[in-house]
């Protein structure tokens, strides 16, 4: 089979094209709707907290895992990869084991610490996620992580507004990078 | 030299093939996704998608989503090697010109 250079160039341009729809679709498909999700319950629980006590914060945190669940659900209907139901499964297992752990030794001791250890096993899902699949995932894991302890440990007497903005904040500002700007 | 591929090289299967091939390996794509990003009819992209499949370029799964039916397409091995071989064909016709 030959061809002209000039169909060569229009052939590469054409691939080229594909690609950036495929790119640009599949963009849809990335974590940002989670990464916003889980920043806006972070700045309201952490709000909520300063403000009027942290009782809401399971609630929040319940409606956060199903409005995930349905996400996930709608996504996997357009792009699916073997393996992932059960990669979901592992992460869904972590996550209800690692809720448990602390009440097996007698819970938390303060809500503050309660937070940052559910959100460290957030972090934790997010580090692992990110060895597997997408590094954004992997760096926001470990500088969320260390955020949260720099908080816990050095500032407790702002620590919910240090949540807010370092912790929320830094979820829904990586959302907005993954959305429009990673590549 | 890298030879072209004439199966690939029809600009609609070109376009699937760029497409699938952008995806990770196993990846599977929705049939309708891929028809609205591609701009592509049901019956053209039905086509290009069998002779895609015959030629092990591609593979199809049937399934059902919430009872729905559900056509999933993801590139082959194969079929991502005959697509890097083409490609790289075309750059190599640029570099001669």
């Amino acid at each position: 089979m030959n061809i002209s250079p000039e169909e060569a160039a229009r052939a590469l341009g054409e691939i080229e094209a594909s690609r950036t729809a495929m790119r640009t679709a599949i963009r849809n498909y990335r974590g940002h709707y989670h990464l916003w999700l889980w920043g806006g319950i972070w700045v309201a629980v952490a709000m909520l907290a300063e403000f009027h006590g942290p009782r809401i914060r399971f609630r929040l945190e319940l409606a956060g895992f199903a409005t995930t669940v349905l996400i996930i659900l709608r996504q996997k209907a357009q792009i699916r990869s073997p393996g992932r139901d059960r990669f979901l499964g592992m992460l869904a297992a972590i996550i209800v084991y690692a809720n448990v752990w602390p009440y097996v030794l007698g819970g938390p001791p303060n809500s503050k610490c309660g937070f940052a250890y559910g959100a460290l096993v957030a972090m934790f899902c997010f580090v692992v996620s990110g060895i597997w699949f997408c590094s954004y995932l992997l760096w926001v894991g470990l500088v969320v992580s260390a955020l949260i302890l720099v908080g816990l440990f050095c500032f407790p007497a702002i620590f919910w507004w240090w949540i807010a903005i370092f912790g929320g904040g830094t979820l829904i500002g990586t959302g907005f990078y993954v959305r429009f700007f990673w590549r | 030299m890298d030879e072209l591929d004439a199966i690939i090289h029809q600009p609609a299967r070109l376009q699937i093939m760029a497409a699938l091939c952008q995806l990770r390996p196993s990846t599977q794509v929705d049939f309708t996704f891929l028809k609205t990003h591609l701009n592509l009819t049901d019956g053209n992209l039905g086509a290009h998608l069998l002779t895609l499949e015959e030629k092990g370029y591609i593979a199809v799964e049937k399934t059902f989503v919430a009872r729905r039916p559900k056509t999933f397409v993801s590139a082959t091995a194969a079929g991502r090697r005959a697509f890097d071989t083409h490609a790289a064909a075309l750059r190599a016709i640029l570099k001669s010109k």
